[in-house]
């Protein structure tokens, strides 16, 4: 069962997944595709959300992807996811920063 | 080819299975591409060859049966962190390596690389009997009494896809140990195994059941002191089968075997095994002193040669050199032979990443193995590497090519030898990082001198209650944990694995991550200031009682 989503004033929602060949993490933009950067994500209100996950997650094995799920970022210019968790999963590891994600231009 | 120093020769039949089995991974890898498998369907698949997805990559777990490696594996190791990795592999607490930024595709070829060298990724997860962990100095200690490898690996090829226990309730670990001082944490294993001579001169088996830390540690209880040699198989598998039978499958969280011991206690699963070996056909599990010979000659023995003046050169180095002497006084131990010496080798730099090493210190590190200590290389269970078997007089010059590569850090057992799981930067299952703080510790406690003085003092990080920095099990434990998205960790005291096991007390609330190194540094203090002579943490600790300390770390929240 899915949670209700519960968003506070200034937020949005993402969708993310791993990309099936490389495990990379990846993000879904306005142009329908996965994309490496947090950057291009698109925003999405709950309700949104909740319809384009669906569609994501069916088109999960054709577009290369696996594990798809929404999550919650600050609706600023580039998005900052609001976990620890997603922070990481965005930017890559604290701890080796030549292993960090470009950021997107 | 020559068989290898410290570990067990493959043979044909090992190799063709081996191959065999990359196969079969090979054309499941690209049905799952295809899509004819789910990923659902592909995950207990990969799951089973190592393959696990992490945060940012796949992550491939390698095997090293009971943590004894070649210097032709190790470089091998090396060049798949530099070729299919970011350059870094890392060792973990279960004497495995890991690879962090492995792609699914790649697995097949990495396989086949690893099997080159007999070497690969099964039963490194699932619910089978997981990879056999023995102690580091096995072979080599002057204080042990059996050689744990020759029934580790005997174990190893029991255990390896045997038909019946590779769906048990849960995951299973076997530790072993041949000394009277317990350096596997035998009894935080689900079995945990201490060998000692019988009278009759064959060994004798002390046998704990039902240990384990995660969510509800518990210390192994002592199922039987003394199984005999031949027995060793039979009752190993009335164990397992009494908890294939009865262990619970209903809940992840209450699969463990420990659950079980905990539930029916001790005796009644000491009765359950003894009914079960009753109807067991012991014949077909007799483990023969011929069998075990058949083994044993599948190691080669070093050749332990030293000059007669190997000890008197080594005190005259150390006399002469005082950073030297720091680091043989904290990272050596005593050889059986009077010419050799043991010698771990810190994964630990301050302010690095405990048990990462890049793929040019893992290629020198094979060097030094075949130019100190017959080319055979040892991964402990507190993510540091061990060269057996050094000869006294050459000691100094293995530390010189040590620290040409950054390898010589002086802080084995000390505070800078900070045991940490991946947590958040890589894990998928963290609630905190473990790595930063474990960094943050390490450049705080940097001074090698004041590590010294400071004295025995563990300390281990999880980033989750899984507990796979064995938070539970140190002397200081940090479990990290989540509060609306936010870092915190619990601090624990007074947790040992060593002989006289314990689990950690619970200090008080969590602390944000970035109070928690002062946190840890002001419990420090405490000890410093109040300990008498001669004390370490844990005898101030036990003193004292944990009141001051709990005082100390919450004393500016
Ligand atoms: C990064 C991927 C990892 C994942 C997904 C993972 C997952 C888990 C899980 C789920 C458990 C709990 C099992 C249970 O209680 O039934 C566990 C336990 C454990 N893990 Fe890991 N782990 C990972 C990495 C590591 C590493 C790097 C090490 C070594 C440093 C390690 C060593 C252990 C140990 C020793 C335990 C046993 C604790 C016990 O007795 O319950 N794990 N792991
Ligand atoms: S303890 Fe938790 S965070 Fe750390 S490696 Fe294990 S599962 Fe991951």
């Amino acid at each position: 069962m899915k949670r209700p989503v519960r968003l506070e004033a200034g937020q949005k929602l993402v969708l993310t997944a791993n990309r099936l060949l490389d495990g990379r993490t990846v993000w879904w933009s306005a142009e329908g595709t996965w994309v490496p950067h947090i950057g291009h994500a698109l925003l999405l209100d709950a309700e949104e959300a909740q319809v384009q996950l669906a569609h994501a997650t069916e088109q999960a094995q054709h577009d290369g992807v696996v594990g798809v799920y929404d999550t919650a970022v600050q609706d600023s210019v580039p998005p900052e996811p609001v976990t620890v968790r997603e922070k990481i999963r965005a930017h890559g590891p604290t701890v080796h920063p030549e292993f960090a994600v470009e950021t997107a231009q | 080819m020559s068989v290898p120093v410290g570990h067990y020769q493959y043979d044909r039949i090992d190799r063709d299975f081996l191959q065999a089995r990359i196969a079969e991974f090979e054309g499941q890898v690209k049905r799952r591409l295809d899509g004819t498998l789910s990923e659902d369907e592909f995950k207990p698949l990969r799951l089973m060859n190592g393959l696990y997805l992490q945060l940012h990559a796949y992550m491939l777990r390698v095997a090293i049966p009971y943590g004894i490696l070649d210097s032709r594996q190790l470089r091998k190791l090396g060049q798949i962190a530099r070729r299919y990795d970011r350059d870094y592999g890392h060792f973990t607490t279960r004497q495995n390596i890991q690879f962090n930024w492995i792609r699914l595709e790649d697995t097949p070829d990495i396989l086949r690389e690893l099997a080159e060298v007999d070497m690969h990724a099964i039963q490194t997860s699932g619910n089978c009997i997981r990879n056999v962990t023995a102690d580091e100095y096995a072979g080599a200690a002057a204080d042990e009494l059996v050689d744990p490898r020759v029934h580790a690996e005997i174990l190893r090829q029991w255990s390896t896809l045997h038909p019946e226990f590779t769906f048990l309730p849960r995951k299973f670990k076997i530790a072993i140990s041949g000394s009277p001082n317990d350096r596997v944490a035998a009894r935080f294993h689900d079995i945990g195994i201490l060998a000692r001579p019988g009278e009759d001169g064959a060994p004798v088996f002390r046998i704990f059941v039902g240990g384990g830390l995660g969510r509800t540690p518990v210390i192994g209880e002592e199922l039987f002191d003394s199984v005999r040699e031949e027995h060793l198989l039979a009752t190993l598998e009335a164990i397992l089968r009494v908890y294939n039978a009865h262990g619970r499958r209903d809940n992840i969280y209450k699969a463990r075997i420990k659950i079980l011991v905990q539930a029916i206690g001790v005796e009644a699963y000491r009765e359950a095994v003894e009914a079960e070996l009753g109807q067991m056909d012991l014949e077909q599990y007799r483990l023969t002193p011929e069998a075990v010979e058949a083994i044993r000659a599948r190691f080669a023995v070093p050749l332990l040669e030293a000059p007669d003046d190997a000890d008197a050169v080594l005190t005259q180095q150390r006399r002469d050199d005082p950073l030297f002497d720091r680091w043989v006084r904290s990272n050596t131990h005593v050889h059986r032979d009077p010419g050799h010496i043991i010698a771990t080798i810190s994964l630990k730099p301050a302010g690095g990443i405990p048990g990462d090493a890049t793929s040019a210190q893992i290629e020198r590190l094979a060097d030094l193995a075949d130019a100190y200590s017959f080319g055979e290389i040892r991964i402990t269970h507190l993510q540091n590497v061990v060269l057996g078997h050094v000869r006294k007089d050459r000691l100094r010059d293995l530390w010189l090519g040590l620290s040409e590569v950054g390898l010589a850090e002086a802080n084995i057992g000390l505070i800078g030898d900070i045991v940490a799981c991946p947590g958040l930067d890589y894990c998928a299952l963290a609630n905190a990082r473990s790595i930063p703080i474990a960094q943050k510790l390490g450049a705080r406690f940097a001074d090698t001198a004041l590590q010294a003085e400071i004295g025995a003092l563990r300390i281990n990080i999880s980033g989750c209650i899984n507990a796979c920095g064995h938070h539970h099990a140190g002397h200081i434990g940090l479990l990290g944990v989540d509060k609306r998205g936010e870092e915190f960790f619990q601090l624990t005291v007074g947790g040992r694995a060593e002989n006289g096991a314990a689990i950690g007390t619970i200090l008080g609330a969590a602390l944000p991550e970035d109070e928690t190194v002062d946190a840890i540094a002001r419990v420090v203090d405490c000890y410093l200031g109040r300990r008498e002579s001669g004390e370490t943490f844990l005898d101030t600790l036990t003193r004292l009682g944990h009141e001051p300390f709990r005082e100390a770390a919450y004393e500016a929240v």
